[in-house]
């Protein structure tokens, strides 16, 4: 499946004075890519990553998957949100089961695909348990684990790893370059982290502070698993912290003039 | 949005156990709650002794223990006992029966909102006890009246309860649930309805406290039998022992709705979903 981002801007209309989130987005993501939208807070990045998941409209523009023009969440997408999203009241199997019970996918093939997940992603003796007996990590590999349950064929991360702390975090990110390997999904992948982004991506999409435009894009061929202190990724990492340097200085600017204009 | 969560009156009244850090603690704090209820004895005793009181109008612990214990033999605590419990739960679960769903629509409906909560903000400051005479006139004295009034003054806890909980639950759930193509009554059957527990059940807890509030009012009233009637029933008698003693049989129920009730609840469902300490 193709993804097609079409000339898309989002404005919020508030009370006072609309502000404009995204202008001018033109992005195609390939049939098992993985793409990081990397830029500072408040380009725009997770609102790009919500449209494309069908949870908030453009207000110009259209996004493509294949050839249909899309405008709700799909069965061939499944979003990983930054905080899990986990239900506090259903066990980790019953969190990883929800979108097939949606789907009215009878119980014990829900079992079944639950059981092969939290295999693979390393909490089979956690299937009973709530998801506030878990860490952080776990949490988010639950998360995975449902997204996976429903096999979309694109997969939405919403700065999965945010809350986490660093080793954890490099563990993830292994283990989702493992799974994607393994699945061959597509993956867009938003994080404000330059060395995620080099670390997993096929293509890393750098974008501007308020409002979001693409601001470059650099594709990283490199073999994986990346050893980031190898003079090669030195260099990409150089390049990518080069282009997005004077876009964090604008976005902090901007948040100044946001708070004096506050008070 | 109506302030809605538990006052610290009504919290204070049935103190759960926080908890449990220590064995140590948990024992201290039950001594602690025991040696007052003891103190207080010693005070009533003491008035009781001294004669601080006439004797006619205040009875001795021991006068109306032994009152208790008569009542109990001779089956009168049993029958006034039964009558208000049935009333009570009547009321009760036909307030959650109605509150509860339609306080998760109007929670999730700004529309159903508009429409019914300024009409329900003006029907609830109207104490329970101004119900009673309408009551009678509509269902005559006795069981329908009564129940009608602790379902009235009752409901409107539960569905500001539930209804706030609908509100402050997180919109993370509801983008899953889209997400994942949930159909509305999944939604409502596996997110809303557990998502709004921690709410609901205190929502339950304040109905309850109502529930009693207003049945003893309205069987003194209103009725020839129940526990407000033993209680009122006994001034006629000049037997301030039966009335305590009346007063000390609902203090007792409650206690023990409270521990084995809705604390079993809690402990079933909010506790292990680690979802008490703070509503997410």
């Amino acid at each position: 499946m193709t993804v097609r981002f079409e000339d898309i801007d989002k404005r919020y209309v508030g009370r006072e004075h609309e502000v404009l989130a995204l202008t001018g987005i033109n992005l195609t993501i390939e049939e098992g890519e993985f793409v990081s939208l990397l830029g500072p807070s408040g380009c725009g990045k997770s609102t790009l990553l919500k449209i494309l998941a069908g949870l908030l409209p453009a207000s110009a523009g259209r996004v493509m998957i294949n050839s249909t023009e899309i405008s709700a969440p799909g069965p061939d997408r499944a979003v990983v949100f930054q905080d899990y999203a986990l239900f506090p009241w259903m066990t980790v199997e019953g969190n990883v089961e929800f979108g097939l019970e949606a789907r009215g996918i009878p119980a014990a093939e829900r079992r079944q695909t639950s059981t092969e997940l939290l295999a693979l992603v390393g909490l089979s003796e956690f299937a009973t348990r709530y998801p506030h007996h878990l860490s952080g990590g776990m949490k988010q590999r639950v998360a995975i684990a449902r997204a996976l349950a429903v096999a979309p064929e694109i997969l939405l991360m919403d700065e999965p790893f945010g809350a986490l702390d660093a080793q954890t975090r490099s563990l993830l990110q292994n283990e989702v370059l493992r799974i994607w390997e393994l699945y061959k999904k597509t993956i867009l992948f938003v994080t404000h982290a330059i060395d995620e982004a080099v670390f997993l991506s096929d293509r890393v999409v750098i974008m501007t502070a308020r409002p979001g435009q693409i601001k470059e894009i650099i594709t990283i061929d490199a073999q994986r698993p990346r050893d980031l202190t190898s003079p090669e990724m030195s260099a990409v990492l150089r390049q990518v912290r080069a282009v997005l340097a004077d876009e964090i200085n604008r976005a902090a600017a901007l948040e100044q003039a946001d708070l004096m204009a506050a008070s | 949005m109506t302030k809605v969560h538990p006052t610290p009156t009504d919290v204070a009244a049935f103190p759960r156990p926080r908890a449990r850090q220590s064995r140590d603690l948990v024992s201290r704090e039950t001594l602690l709650g025991m040696s007052t209820i003891v103190g207080l004895l010693i005070i009533w005793e003491l008035v009781y002794r001294f004669e601080l009181m006439p004797p006619w109008a205040f009875p001795s612990p021991v006068a109306v223990v032994v009152a208790l214990y008569e009542l109990a033999l001779n089956g009168v605590l049993l029958e006034n006992t039964m009558a208000s419990v049935g009333r009570q739960l009547s009321g009760v679960i036909l307030a959650a029966l109605f509150g509860i769903p339609v306080g998760l629509w109007m929670g999730a409906s700004p529309t159903a909102r508009a429409a019914f909560l300024p009409l329900a903000r003006m029907i609830y400051p109207i104490p329970g006890l101004a119900w009673v005479p309408l009551a009678i006139l509509w269902f005559g004295v006795g069981f329908t009246s009564t129940v009608f009034v602790i379902f009235f003054t009752g409901i409107w806890p539960i569905i500001f309860n539930t209804m706030a909980g609908v509100q402050t639950l997180s919109g993370q759930y509801t983008e899953v649930a889209r997400v994942y193509l949930a159909p509305r009554w999944l939604y409502t059957w596996r997110i809303l309805i557990p998502g709004t527990l921690p709410f609901t059940i205190t929502g339950l807890r304040l109905t309850y406290g109502v529930g009693w509030r207003v049945i003893v009012g309205a069987e003194m009233i209103s009725s020839i039998v129940g526990l407000g009637f033993l209680i009122d029933d006994a001034r006629w008698q000049l037997r301030p022992d039966i009335m305590i003693a009346g007063m000390v049989t609902i203090a007792l129920i409650g206690w023990i709705t409270e521990v084995q009730f809705f604390d079993w609840l809690e402990s079933k469902t909010i506790d292990r979903w680690g979802m008490k300490a703070g509503v997410n």
